[in-house]
Parts: structure tokens; sequence; C-alpha cells
């Protein structure tokens, strides 16, 4: 049984379900429900790399002026008697198969109680672990009560929260309590924390590939929120803290702010911060300023960021000092006529000084990305997008270009194909190279309820290496995907047509 | 009697039309010359036997033609009647038709008995029957104007409503030609076919049904007038297109159409369901109560197009985290919470979502340099690693595998490459990759700690990252 569905989770969700049948009344008669299937599956085959070694003493001479095997791959001895290099691995085949579904339940004779579920199901079919994500089999990715009042909310079971110091999930409840009138808010929550960008508790051994320092017992969490929502501003701030329950000892301990103002009509001005407590250091922190002309012409922002990475101190990584980078960016998007937008957008970095003395290898510490794009719509029917992009820093740079096409010659019906080229020289490998994407997708909605789309992408990579390891990643994906909406309530059209364009706004819907 | 004496010129009238078509060409419509056969065929009832008898056919009998078409007197014809009636929705017969006529004669003395030839020629050409014109219904009808410009009452006195019928098809339907009164300007709005409808249903229901109503009206349910007219899916065949009213297309409309709505909520509610006010209020507004939420039975109603906030420019995916713990309610004004998990509890199975297509084989630069920040959203052990793992990008001890093959030397220097993108490190090495040079227990015993390193706070808050290197001999 996969640990997210471990005994302890199932005591816990039987009391959930025990404590809802207690609070509702039998009026289930009145119950209405939402339930989204989401199905998707895709077959992909790509080739890894395999670690070989040789003896010193077979080695030669490569093209680059360094050992070499006999065959043509460059190795690394570092003085060892055996020198070690990557052949190219075999052929991965992989099918993964998933189902999300989210449901919702209201009407349970009690106003403003609500149930709220989203669980999912994977399965890979072909070769194992050809594809990331998919373990363990059945994943809980929520599961809570919700009780709403206008002045109260407690929401109770398997939960996720957005807040400053990231997208985190626990087990346990949430209290918020808020003032309609004023727009203050003010909450608390606690249980029983799952790990980070994923819904699974630190001691699943899906999240353990490498065999090191994972805990053995789920951290305690807690944390306080509080939010002051204004026409002209919106504020909030966190504490959070997650201790081990067999030390005692932090596991984190964070809090953060964030602000956005609204002094004008079409001006936005958001900042943030945060700080690390167990380490005593600043953690991200972000400033932008942006501005969108009424009616959409024209839309400009200038930020500023500073990006640290979080280690749980359940790892050693913290104790590395890893060092942040600060970065400014400018963004503008126009639309000189109403058929056409044009954006473009820039970033320069720079990291801080990493204080490791490097007297043999030499990086770069900054780096910068930039993008131009434009999105002609000739027609209702037709929106073509076209694309470049660069970017050069420390580790890997990249340049490329991308364009794509979309005809919907019914509202229900849209055939998109995109093509993309792409340079990628990485820093400390050899292992400069070209890649070229081709793919097509064609959505299908038969009916309100029912959304299929079927697509095909093929990679194929030219490697520019010295030595004869210039293997190739190139590779095909097909994938398949039906959404199914089922239960009452309007919102089973899906989101208008213009949430649905805004930056990830839910586009595939 | 009175009957008989007003179907007989009638009778004789549609003979000669019949028989005219006949010599043209046999086929319907054509030319019959009527009154060549005048001599031989005394009435029209003779051919025409279905304008005197309901259940008789309306059409000659080849077999009385060949009396004199036999070959001998008269070339054959290879004439046929059709093998079906015409499909129409003409709310006439003959028979009911003549004996309104003879009734109607009976109570006025001043009226002639009506005769085929009323209908069936043109004013100043009696000799020459036809089929009979619209016109000459609209005169005696009392319609003093030409057909399609007729007033809203009066298509049903000889229109068959659409439900009624039921011989038509949807390809008849779409080529129903529309009356006059739909082109004038206004006739859209609330005051122009809407008001007619009320007193002109039953003309409305010669062409539309309910269907064709809910094509637009959001209102259905609540509207008398489109709940009298009966469901018939054909009347989908006549397209319609709901247009905006040209007060919103004024630029300041989308900001100041509050005023309107809060003076005359119900003049939104034709077109607009509540799902109109939620798709850009945060909070749905108080007049939202005055509109109907979406379902069966109502039209999808207008789409409303927003503009994104001011916040939403370019990039801000990317960057949306501050707005969204700032006030997460603002968010939930139109996003639903399963389009949060969409990206940040990304499933393996899927294809291209948050990231553009492609984004695979660029993710190397994207990644090292935290363009944005993958662990929001990806587990660095369950997905990155895992997946470099199968690819065979595993440390299997600490650097020097040939993998870091562009730079001689690079575990020399590794330092400020590691501390910039740690994240990236730990894609491939576990902590013990690291620990065989970095461990004050053994090995190199290389210090690992950098800039702003404070080791007294590490220790007092977890000391058990401290014995991973340094045992229990803390320093």
């Amino acid at each position: 049984m996969p640990a997210s569905c471990g005994p302890s989770f199932v005591r816990r969700f039987v009391l959930l379900v025990a404590l809802l049948g207690a609070v509702a009344p039998a009026r289930l008669a009145a119950q209405g429900y939402h339930l989204r299937l989401d199905t998707r599956a895709q077959a992909v085959s790509y080739r890894g790399v395999a670690l070989d070694s040789v003896p010193a003493r077979d080695t030669v001479s490569g093209p680059g002026g360094g050992p070499a095997t006999t065959d043509g791959f460059a190795v690394r001895c570092a003085g060892a008697e055996y020198c070690t290099f990557f052949r190219p691995g075999p052929v991965l085949r992989g099918g993964p198969l998933v189902t999300d579904a989210d449901l919702t339940v209201w009407g349970l004779g009690v106003a403003g109680l609500s149930l709220h579920a989203s669980g999912r199901a994977g399965y890979q079919i072909g070769d194992a672990g050809a594809w990331p994500g998919l373990g363990p089999a059945l994943q809980l990715l929520e599961a809570y009560a919700d009780y709403s009042t206008p002045r109260w909310t407690a929401r109770l079971g398997r939960q996720s929260m957005a807040s400053r110091l990231g997208w985190s999930g626990f087990d346990g409840a949430r209290l918020t309590l808020r003032n309609p009138a004023s727009g203050l808010a003010l909450g608390a929550y606690g249980g029983w924390g799952l790990a980070r960008g994923v819904a699974l508790p630190v001691t699943s051994p899906a999240l353990n590939p490498l065999d090191d320092f994972q805990p053995r017992q789920r951290q305690r969490v807690i944390g306080v929120v509080a939010g002051w929502a204004a026409r002209r501003f919106d504020v909030s701030a966190i504490y959070h803290r997650e201790v081990d329950p067999r030390s005692d000892y932090f596991v984190s301990e964070r809090a953060g702010a964030d602000l956005t103002l609204r002094p004008a009509r079409g001006w936005a001005l958001t900042g943030g911060a945060d700080y690390d407590f167990a380490l005593g250091l600043w953690g991200s922190a972000e400033a932008s300023l942006g501005y969108a002309a009424p009616g959409g012409r024209a839309a400009a922002m200038i930020a500023a960021r500073r990006y640290r990475p979080h280690f749980d101190l359940w790892t050693i990584w913290g104790a590395f000092s890893p060092v942040p980078y600060r970065e400014v960016s400018a963004s503008l998007a126009v639309a000189p006529v109403p058929k056409l937008r044009l954006r473009a957008s820039g970033e320069r970095y720079r990291f801080d000084a990493a204080d490791a003395a490097t007297p043999l290898v030499a990086s770069v510490d900054h780096g910068w990305r930039a993008e131009l794009a434009a999105t002609w719509t000739p027609s209702g029917a037709w929106t073509l997008d076209y694309g470049y992009h660069a970017a050069f820093g420390a580790g890997a740079s990249t340049r490329g270009f991308e364009a794509a096409a979309r005809y919907a010659p019914a509202p229900r019906l849209a055939l998109a194909v995109q093509a993309a080229t792409l340079d990628r020289p990485l820093e400390f490998r050899y292992d400069e190279s070209v890649v070229r994407l081709l793919g097509a997708d064609l959505e299908y909605r038969p009916t309100e309820r029912l959304a299929v789309t079927v697509g095909a992408a093929r990679y194929a990579e030219d490697r520019r290496r010295p030595d004869v390891a210039a293997l190739d990643w190139n590779q095909t994906q097909l994938h398949a995907r039906a959404v199914l909406l089922l239960g009452r309530g309007a919102d089973l059209r899906g989101l208008p047509p213009a949430v649905r364009r805004m930056p990830g706004g839910g586009g595939e819907r | 009697m009175s009957v008989a004496r007003g179907v007989a010129p009638l009778a004789a009238a549609l003979i000669a039309l019949a028989l005219a078509r006949a010599a043209r060409g046999q086929t319907p419509g054509a030319a019959f010359d009527h009154a060549r056969h005048r001599r031989v065929v005394p009435t029209c009832a003779t051919c025409h036997a279905g304008a005197a008898q309901p259940d008789a056919s309306l059409w000659p009998d080849p077999a009385s033609c060949a009396v004199c078409h036999d070959g001998a007197i008269r070339r054959r014809l290879a004439w046929q009647p059709p093998a079906a009636a015409r499909r129409s929705n003409l709310r006439f017969t003959h028979a009911r038709h003549a004996a309104a006529a003879t009734r109607r004669a009976a109570r006025d003395t001043t009226q002639r008995p009506s005769s085929c030839l009323d209908c069936h020629t043109d004013l100043g050409a009696p000799a020459v029957v036809r089929r009979a014109a619209v016109g000459r219904c609209l005169s005696c009808h009392g319609v003093q104007v030409r057909h399609l410009s007729a007033p809203d009452s009066a298509c049903a006195t000889c229109h068959l409503s659409l439900a009624e019928a039921r011989a038509l098809t949807r390809e008849d339907v779409a080529r129903f030609p529309a009356p006059d009164r739909h082109k004038e300007a206004g006739f859209l709005a609330r005051g122009g076919h809407g008001a007619a409808a009320g007193p002109a249903a039953a003309s409305c229901a010669t062409c539309h049904s309910r269907d064709f109503c809910l094509g637009c009206h959001v209102d259905a349910p609540e509207q008398p007038a489109i709940q009298a007219l009966p469901s018939d899916p054909r009347s989908l065949a006549i397209a319609v297109r709901l247009a905006a009213p040209p007060s919103h297309a004024q630029p300041s409309f989308a900001t100041r159409h509050g005023g309107a709505v809060g003076r005359d909520a119900g003049a939104c509610a034709t077109c607009h369901t509540r799902e109109s006010c939620v798709a850009c209020h945060t909070t749905p507004p108080r007049v939202a109560a005055h509109l109907a939420s979406g379902g069966p039975g109502r039209s999808a109603g207008a789409v409303v197009s927003r503009h994104p906030p001011p916040s939403h420019v370019g990039g801000f995916a990317d960057r949306h985290a501050g707005q969204a713990s700032a006030a997460a309610g603002s968010c939930a004004g139109c996003h639903a919470r399963a389009d949060c998990l969409a990206c940040h509890r990304p499933q393996g199975g899927r294809g291209a979502g948050y990231h553009p297509a492609g984004f695979l084989a660029r993710h190397p630069a994207a990644a090292y340099s935290r363009e944005i920040s993958c662990s929001d959203c990806h587990n660095t052990a369950g997905f990155c690693a895992a997946c470099h793992a199968t690819a065979g990008l595993t440390a299997r001890r600490a650097l020097g595998s040939g993998y870091h093959d562009a730079t001689p030397f690079f575990i020399a220097g590794h330092g400020a490459a590691a501390r910039r993108s740690l994240e990236t490190c730990v894609g491939c090495h576990a902590e013990r990759d690291c620990l065989a040079c970095h461990s004050a227990l053994g090995g190199r015993r290389f210090n690992p700690h950098g800039p702003g390193f404070d080791a007294e706070r590490l220790k007092r808050r977890n000391p058990e990252v401290c014995t991973a290197c340094h045992g229990t001999s803390i320093p």
C-alpha cells in the first residue's frame, strides 16, 4: 500500500467521514456533485546513457587533448586507476497512463458545507520508470471537508495551500476568520506535512530514488496567516514551521510577506520576501511594477527578483551555503493592430559571490534571457504564433525559434501544429546540440462535457560533440487525453473563454 | 347547392391550369394551355377533382388525358402527376376556402361567388391560368402591402406554424424569406421583436420555435412568449447570431456598465447569465442575483470577454505567486482550484501544459539558473532525480564519473557552480557523493560552509544536520 494511503491516513479519512456523517442531516437527496475525470496517455521512447569504465592505461589522447577510450569516448580519470565515461544507454519505451478525478459534493443539508476530493491513478506501460512522476499508483492530492460562512471557514482533511513560501500540502485542519467589511482575515493551520512539490509524505519510497537522508516520520506542520484585502492593496503575511516529531527539532521555520498595490487604474505594484529562521538568511524576494492600458492594447512590466533555494533541514544541503542570484527584468506587450500582438521580454541576473576557489575551472556567474514573440489572429479560426528565445548563463545556454498555428474551423474542433528549433550548448559538458521539434494536436469537444485531444511530437537531436559519444536524444511522443465532466451545475460548461485565454488559466480544460 | 355553385368555376380554372402545364412540358409549373383545352374540358374540377373533393387528387388523371392523347387523335403524353404532395406550410385547402367564400357571398349580396379564376389568373388576363399569386391572397384578406411587409399579426392567417407544418424540411426552413420588419433598426433590441412577440406570437411561430429563441435568450424560461412556442429543432436552420447592443461598443463600457446594470438589471438578463458577472468580478456584484444562472433550457448567452488584470502581463504565470498569496481570494474569482493543481501537482502523463511544447529539450538551462522555482511544482527527488536516474544520469560516488567532461579538472573547481545551483546538483547527486570529500569525519574534510553560514543557529535549530558530517563531536 502506498504511503499516501497508509493505515494512519485511512484512519483519519474514516474519522473524517464519520464526522461528516454526524454533522450532516440525512437530506442527501438535495446533494449536488461535480465530477471531472481527466485521463491522459502517452507513448514515449528515448535513449539515456550508461556509465562505463576503462583502465587508465588503456586510454588514448582524444580529439580535445584529454584522455579517451580507443573507440573514441572522452573519459574522466582524475588520477584513478580506472577512468569513467558514458556510453549510449538502451532505448527506453514507456507509456504513462494517468487518470485524475476531481469531485466536489455540496447540498449536504448544512448550508456552506461541501466535500472536495482530488485523486490520481497512474500506470506505467512499458519499461519501468521510463517516465517520472507516476508513482505511487494511487495518490490522493486533496480530500477535505469545507464549511464556510461569511465570517469564517473551516477546512479539515488533506489540503494544499498557496502562500509566499510556495504551494504546500498537509493533512490537518485550517481555520480562517475574516471581517468582510474591512477585508481583514486571520487564519491558522496545523497537521502532518507533505513533501514539497508533490502530494506525498516525505516518508514515501517514491521520493527516495537515491536512498539517502530520508526522514522516517512525517513532519508536524503549524502556521499562521494574516491578510488584508482592500480596494487599493492586498497584503498578507505567513509564519510556517515544520518539526520532526521524532526529535522535536526544526525541519523548517520560515516567514514571508506579500504586498500588492493598485495606485491607479491599470497600475499594479507587487512585492514580497521571505526569511529563513533556521539558517538566519533572507530567502527569495521580488518586486514588480506593471501597467496595462485600457482595452488591452499595451502592457508593460519591470521587475527585480532575488532567488535563493530553500532546503529542509532533514537534508544537509543548506549547510553547503547555496548563494542567491539577483535579477532585473522587463516585459512589453503591444497590439499595434487588433489582430496582432507583439511581446518582448528580457532578464539579466548575477549570482552573489560564492566564495569558492576555482583555480582550475572558470565558470560564469551571470546570465541573461530574452524572448520576442508575435501572435497573429487573421480570422476567428486561425491563430499563428511565432517566437524567438535565447538564454545565456551559468551551466547551460539555449536559443531557438518556435512557431505554432492553430486552426479552429468549428467551436468544438481545433487543430494545432508546432515546430521549434533549439541550440543548447551546455557548460561543463561536451554537449552542444541542436534539437528540432515537430508536433501536432487535434482537439475535439463533441459535447460540453467531453473533450478529447490526440497528438504527436518528434524531437530530433544533432549532438555536436567531438568524440563518439555524440549519441542522439531523439524522442517520439504520442499522447491522448479525454476530459469528462459529470454532475450538475452551470460550471460544467467550463471556464469562460476569456479565462481560458489567460496565462496559465487552465487552457486545457 | 351553393357550395357546388362556388366550386364549379374554381374547378374549371384549376383544370385549365393543369392542362396548360401538361401541354407545355408535362411538369408542374410549366405552362399548360388551359384556354385551348377549355373547349374539351368544361370545368376545372373535371381534371382537378381535388379542388372540389378533399380526398381526391388535385392533379389530372393521365388516363383522362389519354382519351384524346392516344397516339391516333393526338400524340401520346408521358406526363405523370407528382408522387407526393408539395411541401408547404400553407393553411389553405380548396374545399374550406371555397366554403368560406360561399358563406361570405351569402352574407354579403354585393359579393359575387368566388371562382377558380379569381385566384388563378392575373388581373386583366383571365384566360392565362396560373398558380395562385400571393398578391391575390393578400388583397382578398385585406392586406394592402406586399407579402413580406405584411403586419406581424397577418402571417398566421395563411400559414401554419412551423410545428404544424411537419412536411417541411430543415432546408425548406432555411430558405424562409425574412420579413422586412426583421431588417429594421432596433428589431433585435428590447422594444423590437420582444414587444411584437407578445400579441403576434402565432405569427412568430410560422417560422420560429422555442429552440430558435434559446439561441440567444438566457431568460427564456421567464419569457411567456417564448414558453408559448412549441419546440422544434428545425427552427435552428435559420441562423441567428447574438450581437452586442451599440452601448457595449463604447470604450468605457467595461468600466462604467455598473450604473446601467444598477438602473435596469432586467435589460442585461436577456443575454447574460450570472456567470457573465463572475467571469470578471472577484466577488459577484449584488445585481448578479437578478440574473439567472446558466443551465438547461437557457442559452449560454453572451460570452463575456475580459482583459486580464494589469498584473497578468507576459510571463505572469511565472511570477503569480506573490499576488496569489497576497490575495488568494481574487484568483478564485476566475480560476478554479483544479487550475492550480494542474500545474502545482503535475501528473506524469501530461504533455505540454504550463511549460511550452519542447520545454523538455531546453529545461537544463532553465533549471540550472532557476528561471522559475522548479520545486514549487516538482519534487526534486521524486521527479528530477528519478528521471535522471532512469536516463543514466546518476552519480554513484564522488565527482569524476565523466559527466562533467567539457571542463578539465572540474572536480577541483566545482564549488562555485555547486553553490550557484545546488538544486541542479541534487538532481543527480545524493548527499553521500558530497560527503566523500566534505565530511569532517573522513575523506578530504573540505569545509562546505560558505558565506553567511551561521553554525550556532543551525545547531540550535536542528543539530542532527550537523551530525551528518561532524558526528557527535559538533564543534
